[in-house]
């Protein structure tokens, strides 16, 4: 009977495994059910008829798929400066809202990526700033923005235009602007930059640079032929990260913007209030193009994500 | 004229002195290795002499100008680093022809120039390839062609063959020894492998702490080191110290430690009553010969020799190299003696050579 | 500095053009060392200053102000520290505060719980993982006005979540079409829930990589002296992961306690005040009640508060960025 005991433990191994096998499935299954869901709802009822977005007991899929929604949101018109709640004939364009997102999201994303990396740069080569430099420059980005945005609004809708109309006598306001709203995403997006940067640029050994000056080569030929090449990949990748956070900021742009000025998110914001969250369909719609994008990009960069929202304390 | 002179240089990082007080004299064409253990100072001494650290205070003079507030790429230095330093975004090409592309020189020269130090260094198959899809051996000559490419007259090498293994690294100190003698150039090679300066170096300076040692021929060090640590980082096995005192016994000095005692030759250099550190390598130690009592404790055999360790009653077992057809097994009992020829009398103290 | 400069194209070498500090243009004044090192660090310090410091300076002097934004700026007078007692001692600030730490405590408690324990199941190599790691990292790249308007629509009477009770609501007799974000501590738990669905995907992230970089031979090691599954767990993973543990909490927490974007999206701060956050709070005493003297003397206390916590996090993320630095290493 020298088999015996052995077996019985092998046994009892292989239903512990198919056991464990069926919880983790089974875990893993409830959970992306759980994130999945909220976004299929979105989707469905971007494609459902007014009539189906409020009926009881709920659809769970679009009875009737219409685009009407789609239709209705990417038309070329200026937007109702009052939305009606019943209004299904109402146009609402989100062009403008877009065209804001894009150009504001863009040219800050790039300036703070410039910026950012030239920083980085010497901070990595240098040890500019001092030892804490890289930690000092964490602080923005954990103080909470409410407690930016009052002291900014302050700021650009008294003291700049004060200050010009002194010294130019004309008054020029910063509140509700592009370069307003840029300029501070540029500076909440810079310790980010700084930081995924660094961990790009600390992986570079410094022996390259010191290659590139024994053979003649002057900094600004070194950087240009062998460090921006190496941390090119690190750029776009931070640019996307840095574009993602941008693109998705709220408080601020609620804050310091509209009328003029409408980023995605205050647009969907204001379809929420304004009607009391009643036009379900276009907003569906709304989220859905907002989202997409992001999510695409964030799939693309999904491994590097880590670096980023772990300020590089983490490495994958 | 590629004469390197440094004078007095130091460098301090904060408050840690890396180098303290450097002189030293580098000939035309000639094959100078700076060795000693991590921390001696002998990489930031070549960083300095490359332009790549300014020195806190000194000079450093190639030919005959100071060039201490001259750039790196500007002084007519070629540097190979430890970790090779290849662009791994260029194709081997583009590397070896980073050096002429930075003075634009013209496309077919280039191509001309390129080829030919490929050539040289028997790599032109790889040209098109990444330096990372190059093994071992293949990267270091085509960072050795990088070098080459733009004639310095001075090559500065950081302990170029530390990234390959035991086998490749005996090979590529023969093909640079031959790359040295060719092009008639100085070296000046920095490394912490003892043999690797042995075996290359037409001079070997020893540092340690920042200071330099000792600056002699491989023999003359391996000879007389100027003190027991260079006595000590030399050769292999280890030489044997003994530490004890020096008597008067009769007419003739006498050397007493632990449980041994030795006649040490007339007109040896320390007085009497004087604490010693007696050096003997282990080719010195003749098993067999003489009359000191031992017993083997461990043997190591090497093919063409054998190591012998064995206790003879003092802090730390003698070792002694012995041809291997002597059959010495452990706990044996063996005497031996000293060979006087192989005398290193170092003070207790300071352990300055004092014979 | 005498520093020679970059030429990349330039033609003739020679001495005159070694000790060429000055004159060599554009690109050799910007190749020198000193110029090189400074100038972004320059740029950006300026532009924190002005963007960052002066705003601050200028809200430390507004918070001494008696002035409403609705009355011109002119007309404002001094009035000492009154705005900070106002903002002590109103009563809704420390609710707010309290329910932010509340929220921010609770959001966070499960998301490391969850991504802890999904971390877990996803640590070792099987099929389909790669599905759904990608799947559940999907939540971080959601915008987040679109998460608060995506549970707003799952939370309504005839939403799903209802339907989805109804045969247990209708057993007792209920009326199915509750209106979960009517009742307080439902839409508490609503914004916690948007929370926890969006951010678990980065403490999930955060331990997946703690996982992963355990040293394997550790744990055969660890296996081969006869230790079992779970003292596996609690004697060698656990404490190898003691940092990430420690910098998933500091990151989480830091975000968390900006929450705000849920509160307007999902709740509008509602019923009575039962979702204002202190973000929400101010921006409501600011932005729709233009009081703007108390708002920017709330600004001052609020970023002195968070000032410790910032600190003490990042104490915190440097410390365990070194121990994992030593371990990694």
């Amino acid at each position: 009977m020298r088999g015996a005991p052995g077996a019985r433990a092998q046994a009892s191994f292989a239903r512990r495994h198919h056991l464990f096998w069926w919880f983790r499935h089974a875990a893993l299954v409830a959970w992306s059910m759980f994130i999945m869901f909220p976004i299929y709802w979105m989707l469905a009822t971007s494609f459902k008829d007014a009539g189906e977005w409020v009926t009881w007991p709920p659809h769970w899929y679009p009875y009737q798929p219409t685009l009407y929604n789609y239709h209705q949101i990417f038309a070329f018109a200026t937007m109702e400066k009052e939305l009606s709640r019943q209004a299904t004939e109402q146009v609402f364009s989100i062009w403008g809202a877009m065209g804001d997102s894009m150009l504001i999201c863009t040219v800050s994303s790039l300036i703070s990526l410039l910026m950012g990396t030239f920083l980085a740069y010497s901070v990595s080569r240098f040890g500019v700033g001092g030892k804490n430099f890289r930690y000092l420059i964490l602080t923005i980005r954990m103080v909470p923005p409410i407690v930016i945005a009052i002291p900014i609004l302050m700021y650009y809708a008294i003291m700049i235009p004060y200050t010009t109309d002194a010294l130019f006598g004309t008054r020029i306001s910063l509140f509700d602007s592009y370069t307003g709203l840029g300029l501070l995403y540029t500076a909440t997006t810079l310790p980010f930059v700084i930081w995924m940067m660094l961990s790009f640029i600390d992986e570079i050994p410094y022996t390259l640079e010191h290659a590139a000056r024994m053979m003649g080569a002057g900094r600004v030929y070194t950087i240009r032929r062998v460090v921006v090449p190496l941390v090119a990949s690190g750029m776009v990748v931070t640019f996307l990260f840095i574009f993602i956070l941008n693109w998705s900021e709220f408080l601020l742009a609620l804050t310091l913007t509209h009328p003029n000025v409408t980023t995605l998110p205050v647009l969907l914001n204001k379809f929420q209030s304004a009607v009391e969250g009643r036009l379900y369909g276009p907003q569906a719609a709304i989220g859905t193009v907002i989202t997409i994008p992001v999510v695409v990009l964030g799939v693309v960069i999904q491994k590097h994500l880590i670096k980023g929202f772990s300020f590089g304390m983490i490495r994958k | 004229m590629a004469r390197i002179l440094l004078k007095d240089l130091v460098k301090q990082f904060g408050r840690v002195t890396a180098v303290s007080g450097v002189n030293l004299e580098i000939h035309d064409g000639e094959f100078l290795i700076m060795v000693g253990p991590s921390g001696c100072g002998k990489t930031t001494t070549l960083n300095m002499i490359s332009g790549l650290e300014t020195p806190t205070s000194g000079e450093v003079v190639i030919g005959d100008q100071v060039v201490n507030e001259i750039e790196p790429g500007e002084r007519g230095l070629g540097m190979v680093f430890q970790d090779l330093a290849l662009f791994p975004h260029m194709t081997v090409f583009e590397n070896i022809a980073f050096g002429l592309r930075v003075k634009s020189v013209a496309d077919e020269e280039v191509r001309r120039r390129v080829l030919q130090a490929a050539n040289a260094m028997h790599i032109a198959p790889l040209l098109d390839k990444r330096p990372a899809q190059c093994s071992g051996g293949e990267a270091q000559r085509v960072a050795l062609a990088r070098t080459i490419i733009t004639n310095p007259a001075v090559f500065l090498m950081d302990e170029p063959l530390s990234s390959l293994d035991a086998k490749l690294r005996l090979d590529m100190r023969t093909e640079l020894k031959h790359l040295h003698e060719r092009l008639k150039a100085t070296f000046v090679y920095v490394t912490h492998d003892q043999a690797e300066a042995m075996t290359m170096a037409d001079r070997i300076v020893v540092m340690r702490g920042g200071f330099i040692q000792q600056v002699g021929g491989p023999l003359d060090i391996y000879r007389r080191p100027a003190n027991q640590f260079v006595a000590g980082f030399f050769g292999t096995p280890t030489m044997n110290f003994l530490q004890g005192k020096v008597e008067t016994d009769g007419g003739r000095l006498r050397f007493r430690a632990k449980s041994i005692d030795f006649l040490l030759p007339a007109g040896a250099g320390p007085g009497s009553g004087r604490e010693i550190t007696l050096g003997v390598r282990a080719e010195h130690v003749l098993v067999g010969k003489g009359a000191q009592p031992g017993r083997v404790t461990l043997t190591e055999p090497l093919g063409d020799e054998t190591l012998v360790f064995f206790d003879y009653g003092g802090d730390a077992p003698l070792v002694a190299k012995v041809s291997p057809e002597l059959h010495l097994s452990s706990g044996e009992a063996v005497t031996f003696g000293l060979d006087e020829a192989g005398y290193h009398l170092f003070d207790g103290a300071t352990g300055e050579r004092l014979n | 500095m005498a520093e020679a400069g970059a030429r990349p194209s330039g033609g003739a070498a020679g001495g005159a053009r070694i000790r060429a500090g000055r004159g060599g243009g554009l690109a050799a004044w910007l190749a020198q060392e000193r110029v090189f090192r400074l100038i972004p660090f320059v740029v950006v310090e300026a532009f924190f200053l002005l963007l960052l410091a002066v705003p601050f300076l200028l809200t430390l002097y507004i918070s001494l102000l008696k002035w409403r934004a609705n009355r011109p700026f002119e007309q404002a007078f001094f009035q000492g520290f009154d705005n900070y007692f106002d903002v002590l001692s109103d009563v809704e600030f420390w609710w707010a505060l309290a329910r932010t730490f509340y929220f921010a405590g609770v959001a966070v408690l499960l998301e490391l719980l969850i991504g802890f324990l999904l971390a877990m199941l996803c640590a070792q190599e099987f099929k389909g993982r790669r599905l759904y790691i990608t799947i559940f990292l999907v939540p971080m790249m959601v915008v987040p006005v679109v998460v608060g308007y995506n549970f707003s629509m799952i939370y309504i009477d005839s939403g799903p979540l209802n339907e989805v009770l109804a045969p247990v609501v209708q057993l007792f007799g209920g009326d199915p079409r509750i209106r979960w974000l009517s009742h307080p501590i439902a839409a508490q738990w609503a914004i916690i829930w948007a929370d926890v669905w969006q951010w678990t995907s980065l403490t999930f992230l955060i331990f997946l990589s703690g996982f992963s970089a355990l040293p394997p031979q550790l744990i055969r090691a660890a296996r081969i002296l006869g230790a079992g599954r779970w003292q596996i767990f609690w004697r060698v993973q656990l404490p190898l992961l003691k940092p990430v543990i420690v910098i998933a909490i500091v990151i989480r927490s830091m975000e968390a306690l900006k929450i705000f974007d849920q509160s307007v999206l999902l709740t509008f701060g509602g019923p009575g005040n039962s979702t204002q956050t202190v973000a929400f709070y101010l921006w409501r005493q600011v932005w729709q009640f233009n009081k703007f003297g108390f708002g920017a003397a709330a600004s001052i206390i609020l970023l002195v508060m968070f000032s410790a916590l910032i600190y003490y996090g990042i104490y915190l993320l440097v410390r365990e960025r070194a121990t994992l630095q030593r371990e990694g290493g």
